[in-house]
């Protein structure tokens, strides 16, 4: 009893189906089996062939981000010491081994033997030049000095030929004038 | 603690340098050192506010099991790092640059208590000084009992010092011994 009743009821369904299919149930079935067959070709070809076609047209381009580029961003001003360079190390580089820290002191003690040396060698140039220059002043003074010996020597003696003869004979005449006008200019004094 | 970077030792070594000269390879290497020990091998260490002690390598691995606040000072303590990295030494440094030093300047004994007060030294102080010292040159004074008292900069080299009056300053005072007494607030301090 079970069995034919589902039959009946696939049977009812598909008819209900498929409006112009005969009422018999051999007929139903192969009327059923055609279609499918039929469908199936049809159907999915043209899908795998939108497929195919589409799949190498779309293909999607790579996008790449700034980071990636290494292009600089736009209207960002990076300060020179801020920004690491690339493919560096972070962190600081501990110098704690004898030969690093004698590399490090040879390059400091030869700058500053190079500093001394300057700084000793512009030191003994200028005293050089002080040296030159006092003595150039020491002999321009023995010159002057000399000059005004000459000088005085030379007024000294032009006194003393002058004045040999001339001045005895002037010494005279004035003292003598000088006794006579004396003896006129005094005054007197009489009693009555 | 950690040990010093390149610009910093290079910083530290210029300053020495202006006080002991190419000998401060004896700090590095002592000549009595034993390399393959780690209690004679000398090293730098920056500490806390940026202070710079000297100690030997052994040492310095020991004081990694103190914590960092509880640690006071390693070794001696050469100087520190100011805010714009230059570096200052201090008097604790007298210890290890007066045997090393390359210039001196010995100081009589009137002309002791000024220094020790933190004066500059002037000419008429001076007992005697090492010859052809240039000018701004790091200089270790020194009793005429030869103990060093502290360290300066020359003024003046030593042939223009010759021609300066007697009050005339021949030496900048840097540090002296007398600070450990007027600086004992902020000496060791930590904070």
């Amino acid at each position: 009893m079970a069995p034919t009743r589902t039959v009946k009821s696939k049977l009812s369904s598909k008819d209900k189906r498929n409006p112009k299919g005969s009422g018999k149930p051999g007929a139903a079935l192969g009327a059923n089996t055609k279609s499918k067959v039929s469908k199936k070709p049809k159907a999915p070809p043209p899908k795998q062939q939108k497929t195919k076609s589409a799949a190498p047209a779309k293909k999607k381009k790579r996008v790449y981000t700034e980071k990636e580029l290494g292009i600089p961003k736009l209207n960002m001003i990076t300060p020179v010491g801020v920004e690491s360079p690339k493919g560096k190390k972070k962190g600081k580089v501990f110098v704690d081994d004898q030969e690093s820290m004698m590399t490090i002191l040879a390059i400091v003690t030869a700058d500053k033997e190079g500093q001394i040396e300057s700084k000793m060698m512009k030191s003994r140039q200028m005293e050089d030049i002080r040296e030159a220059r006092r003595k150039e002043a020491e002999a321009r003074q023995e010159q002057r000095k000399s000059k005004l010996e000459e000088t005085k020597n030379s007024m000294r003696k032009k006194r003393k030929s002058k004045s040999n003869i001339d001045v005895d004979k002037d010494y005279l005449e004035s003292s003598s004038k000088y006794m006579k006008d004396a003896k006129a200019n005094r005054k007197r004094v009489s009693f009555a | 603690m950690r040990p010093l970077t390149e610009t910093e030792t290079q910083t530290l070594f210029s300053k020495l340098a202006n006080y002991m000269g190419p000998s401060i390879k004896n700090l590095i290497a002592p000549p009595d050192a034993n390399p393959s020990t780690d209690q004679t091998r000398m090293s730098f260490r920056l500490g806390n506010q940026n202070r710079v002690y000297y100690c030997s390598e052994y040492l310095a691995n020991l004081s990694t099991c103190v914590a960092r606040e509880n640690l006071l000072s390693v070794g001696t303590c050469l100087g520190k790092f100011t805010k714009t990295g230059k570096f200052r030494l201090h008097v604790t440094s007298l210890n290890v640059i007066a045997p090393h030093a390359r210039y001196k300047l010995w100081v009589k004994q009137n002309g002791v208590m000024p220094f020790l007060y933190g004066g500059n030294i002037v000419k008429a102080h001076v007992g005697r000084w090492s010859e052809d010292c240039p000018e701004h040159q790091g200089v270790v004074v020194l009793g005429m009992d030869d103990m060093p008292l502290g360290f300066g900069v020359t003024a003046k080299s030593t042939a223009q010092a010759r021609r300066v009056e007697p009050t005339g300053i021949v030496c900048f005072r840097q540090a002296d011994v007398g600070e450990y007494l007027r600086e004992e607030d902020t000496l060791f301090t930590t904070t």
